[in-house]
């Protein structure tokens, strides 16, 4: 166990945490259609809105003329770009030059551009979008990116916005040419390795990185309305929902204070580490404010198909000893680099990941070139970043095939210590995980095509180790409160569906000895505290600062009792304690001086020394007391050392069956075992871990971003065309979850956020079955073309 | 026109529970009227008094479209008059008529089951049934279950059993895992899985599912249990003075016994 810092970070015994079938303080109003989504408002005498849509991959409008839309009965509004009011909704620009919030350019088939029509219902606006009369001006577009990066000084330029540069991405090597731009990041000599005699083996290899649709379930919009509330003081006050969590930042964009931005709702959909606002959850204020009515705004699904992750081909080249020691590591990609906003996550701002520094290598480099696209826009990040980790999973494999080992021997031989990469000494966490996962998936490694099941077909497996990477970047305010024997833990929220509210619950209920049923979460927008942090098991940033603030109000609480026991209250109308009209019982806190001698133990204020003797929370304190913490815990190490060091580890497995005679996969199992250092929700966490398996089986075998080469238009952005796992589909997942207290946050977790999904598991598994390389998807024809067959 | 329950937010400082859901839904249920009161244009907004007046502004306003229809809909034991343009789907209905959003729009191609109701005890797809097709057909929503004390069990095994993440899919599924105890009330794991086939969950809680189903089915296959005694110090049973959720704070809980 770490030296873990925070009251009771060393906690041996738990009742609360880590138990299973607690449900969420919002599944019943999930389950039971109560809970309101964005896109599930009505008002009475609401409006919709509409944005006009890019047709074209790339283009612009010339000219427009909407006076014919303003005829048709129902459109109420009509707003081009240069309206004053839409002009006004500008930035300054990070950086770059000042941007306008919406103009007549799009870079992509299907963004939002030039004109929002606002009707009485959205048929009207798509019938007034038809009215219209526009000029487009058609530019050329990159859809191919492989094609383009080859022809870069001969393909015309196709980015018409001036990209804002990101704080976070590498720097560039050289200037951008063209439509390619450029980031390095470089560690040791990786020349002079390759050149001299360091190396024994040097291997070389493709990973085509998939493009992944982030497809959040929910319909993604807002609605927005004006409204009196003496509450909030004189004037209009913004109501909106639909902008869970960005509430004050689209308020402020419209003139609202804070204060006067109202919001109610608690619900999100998905976002899987998709943060990024939509116009359509941004716009609806002005709407509102222009028509005097409520305004709605909501994306249609085709619409709400962004990416999740850029496509990268990956060129690796890595040297290595004869015993399986990388020497240097060469990575040369090129990275879709989407439309000029798109996440600097999805193409540079990755290389800063570093899986390549878990390993003993001193000498590392990355290169990349990215290309401009018109494909589409990634918003901000996605549980499958940082992407390289499969380049360096497909390489521990090759090293294995090539000298004839395990793989997992080959990532031990590799990875470093927990303090740098020039230590030699073991992960605990990956020892762990290790030694479980190979029992639990019975591990017998086979070299590729050697092994045949009784149906013929053949036999593949691969494993992977990934870290457990932490949110505690930020602090948090954590405030309970006391109130008639109850404890309150008050949170704006809000539920994405990482149960994170509730593992704060369970740490208050954990350490003030009460249950999780007992601890009232009252759900405000208007909190501060919002127990954000990556994933199931992953709010444990948060809840360590909780935990500090439990015991803060512990110690009240005691104290208070003390006060009580000193200056009891006045009898009541009902006759002593102990009951109404029973006979009056012995005062179990008789002769007690101190809050040292008091426990709280089992929903009761009770001796230290006899925890039988005491009273019920409610009647040993009657006062209200609120008990606050801001802080954090100490910085995570993933921060810290972003891979140089290591604590909490996991590590994952699959196995397949491939028939060669048709080209189908069946994945036969995956496994998981994951360290998030301590288990706080098992139930929500194994579940995380299953949702990761299969995003992870749908980029490698169903998924697949098709564009037409001659239009550059997006040909699948539905849920027919596109293909997500479903329930026949996916295999089973068998999870292992180990405690090995070494995270940084309430008591030694960590969580598991951004550590499992991976776009090659499944690839290296059908490699190891049939001996040849598919990039994903691995469909069937692709097998079999690989194999000669097609 | 949605009612005022189905448009107060859920969010806020409510308590979710079972039972505080159950009477939630129950009370949008009834707060749907049964008649209309009021005609809208919804074209350009106009209110009428009556449908004739309706029809004759569509005469002189809108001669080229198709006049909206009445049709009476036989949702969750209760009929309900509504007013809609002859192409609105169900779902569409559902929500902006008569403020039910259990019913989601997510794929709005027949692909997700999202949208999923049973009709006539078949599951259908709201966001691909017209609304005019099912004048006298049973309709029932996950509100309508939910409103149904029988199947409390269903909704707690879901909570339970985190059959859900962000939780926009979930209605779908567990109208369907309705529909399937309705015609099999002992279902196997392999029958839950193929009776889900067409429910797509992005968060993948796919095997939750199954596990839900099958506990709720052994649960509602066994008599029910007698009221179980509270906690020490429970003067009066739940709510009551002194017991659990009273005036004196939490009540303890016989072990192993789930609150």
């Amino acid at each position: 166990m770490a030296d873990l810092v925070g009251v009771n970070g060393q906690r041996e015994d738990f009742r609360v945490v880590g138990k299973p079938n607690l449900p969420g303080k919002l599944s019943y109003a999930l389950a039971t259609g109560i809970a309101k989504f964005g896109a599930d408002y009505v008002l009475p005498d609401m409006l919709h809105a509409k944005f006009l849509r890019s047709p074209y991959p790339n283009c612009k409008i010339k000219s427009i003329d909407v006076s014919k839309a303003w005829k048709i009965p129902g459109v109420v509004d009509i707003l081009t770009w240069e309206d004053p009011d839409l002009v006004k909704l500008g930035s300054g620009g990070f950086g770059g030059p000042p941007t306008l919030w919406i103009d007549n350019i799009a870079e992509q088939e299907n963004a939002e551009l030039g004109v929002i029509v606002t009707a009485e219902n959205e048929d009207i606006c798509e019938k007034a979008f038809k009215a219209m009369d526009i000029e487009w001006e058609i530019l050329p577009f990159l859809v191919d990116v492989r094609t383009a990066y080859a022809n870069n000084d001969d393909y015309p330029v196709i980015q018409q916005k001036s990209a804002a540069p990101s704080m976070f991405a590498a720097a560039p090597s050289k200037p951008k040419q063209g439509n390619v731009s450029y980031a390095d990041t470089v560690q040791g000599d990786v020349d002079a390795v390759f050149a001299e005699t360091d190396a024994d083996h040097i291997i070389e290899y493709e990973v085509d990185l998939p493009t992944f649709a982030s497809h959040i379930p929910n319909v993604v919009g807002s609605i927005a309305w004006l409204e009196d509330s003496v509450y909030q003081g004189e004037g209009k006050n913004l109501h909106i929902e639909g902008a869970v969590q960005r509430r004050d930042s689209v308020g402020r964009m419209h003139g609202f204070s804070a204060e006067k931005t109202i919001q109610e709702g608690l619900f999100q959909g998905g976002k899987y580490c998709d943060w990024g606002m939509r116009k359509s959850q941004e716009i609806t204020p002005l709407l509102a404010k222009r028509t005097g009515r409520p305004v709605r705004c909501v994306d249609t699904r085709e619409e709400t198909f962004g990416f999740l992750m850029n496509e990268r081909f990956i060129h690796m080249k890595i040297a290595f000893t004869d015993e399986g020691l990388i020497t240097a590591i060469d990575d040369f990609s090129v990275a879709d680099g989407g439309t000029s906003d798109n996440s600097s996550f999805g193409t540079a701002n990755d290389q800063g990941y570093g899986p390549y520094v878990t390993t003993k290598c001193l000498n590392i480099r990355q290169h990349m070139e990215i290309v401009d696209s018109n494909r589409g826009k990634m918003y901000l990040s996605g549980q499958h970043c940082p992407f390289n980790w499969d380049s360096l999973t497909v390489g521990l494999y090759i090293i294995a095939e090539k000298l004839g080992k395990d793989p997992i021997d080959i990532a031990k031989l590799n990875l470093h210590g927990p303090s740098s990469q020039e230590d030699t000494e073991e992960v605990l966490s990956f020892e762990t995980c290790i030694e479980y996962g190979k029992k639990m998936m019975n591990w017998d490694w086979h070299p590729s095509g050697t092994r045949t099941l009784p149906d013929g077909r053949k036999h593949g497996a691969a494993f992977r180790y990934q870290i457990c990477p932490r949110h505690a970047f930020s602090g948090y305010d954590c405030k309970l409160e006391l109130r008639s024997g109850v404890v309150h833990l008050p949170t704006q929220g809000p539920c994405t569906g990482i149960y994170a509210v509730e593992c704060n619950a369970m740490v208050v209920a954990e350490e003030l000895g009460l249950e999780y049923e007992d601890i009232q979460i009252d759900f405000d927008y208007r909190e501060k505290f919002t127990p954000v942090g990556g994933g199931s098991d992953g709010s444990t940033a948060s809840s360590w600062a909780m935990k500090e603030c439990a015991n803060i109000l512990k110690a009240k609480i005691l104290e208070a009792a003390i006060d009580q026991i000193k200056n009891p209250p006045a009898p009541s109308m009902f006759g002593g304690f102990g009951g109404f009209g029973g006979p009056p019982q012995a005062d179990p806190f008789e002769g007690v001086e101190s809050a040292d001698e008091l426990d709280l133990v089992d929903g009761m204020v009770c001796l230290k020394s006899d925890h039988t003797k005491g009273k019920r929370l409610g009647q040993a304190v009657s006062a209200n007391i609120f008990a606050t913490y801001s802080g954090r815990p100490p910085a995570a190490i993933w921060s810290v050392g972003m891979g140089k060091m290591l604590d909490t580890m996991n590590t994952a497995y699959c196995e397949v069956a491939v028939d060669e005679e048709t080209g189908e996969v069946e994945i036969l199992r995956f496994g998981v075992v994951a360290d998030p250092g301590k288990v706080l929700r098992p139930t929500s966490l194994e579940s995380q871990l299953d949702q990761v398996m299969y995003f992870s089986q749908g980029c490698q075998l169903l998924e697949e971003y098709v564009f037409d080469d001659r239009s550059g238009l997006f040909l699948n952005n539905n849920m027919i065309d596109y293909k997500k796992p479903g329930m026949m589909d996916v295999p089973p997942v068998e999870h292992g979850l180990m405690e090995t207290r070494s995270g940084n946050a309430a008591y030694g977790a960590s969580g598991i956020s951004h550590s499992m999904a991976n776009t090659h598991l499944v690839i290296i598994a059908i490699h190891n079955a049939i001996g040849v390389w598919v990039q994903p998807p691995a469909t069937p024809d692709k097998i079999l073309r690989a194999l000669g067959k097609g | 026109m949605a009612n005022e329950k189905s448009v107060a937010s859920s969010g806020g400082s409510m308590t979710f529970t079972l039972e505080t859901a159950h009477e939630h839904v129950s009370d949008v249920i009834k707060a749907i009227p049964e008649s209309l009161t009021a005609f809208r244009c919804p074209l350009c907004g106009k209110s009428f008094v009556g449908y004739g007046e309706l029809e004759r502004h569509y005469a002189l306003e809108h001669p080229e479209d198709v006049v909206p229809v009445i049709i009476v809909l036989q949702l969750n034991g209760k009929a309900c008059e509504v007013l809609i343009e002859p192409h609105w789907t169900l779902q569409r209905t559902l929500q902006f008529r008569l403020g039910l959003t259990g019913a989601k729009h997510m794929c709005g191609k027949g692909v997700c089951g999202s949208c999923t109701v049973i009709a006539d005890g078949r599951c259908i797809l709201a966001c691909q049934t017209l609304a005019v097709e099912l004048e006298g057909v049973e309709i029932q929503t996950v509100e309508g279950i939910a409103a149904d004390p029988k199947w409390k069990t269903l909704i707690d095994s879901y909570c339970r059993w985190d059959a859900m993440q962000c939780g926009y899919c979930t209605t779908g599924f567990l109208v369907t895992a309705k529909a399937l105890l309705d015609r099999n009330p002992n279902p196997t794991e392999e029958e839950c899985k193929e009776a889900l086939a067409g429910n797509i969950c992005i968060c993948g809680t796919y095997p939750r599912h199954a596990t839900a189903i099958m506990e709720a089915a052994l649960k509602m296959s066994q008599p029910p249990e007698p009221p179980a005694a509270q906690g020490f110090g429970g003067f009066g049973g739940p709510g009551g003075f002194g017991g659990p959720g009273g005036p004196g704070g939490p009540g303890r809980r016989p072990p192993g016994q789930p609150s």
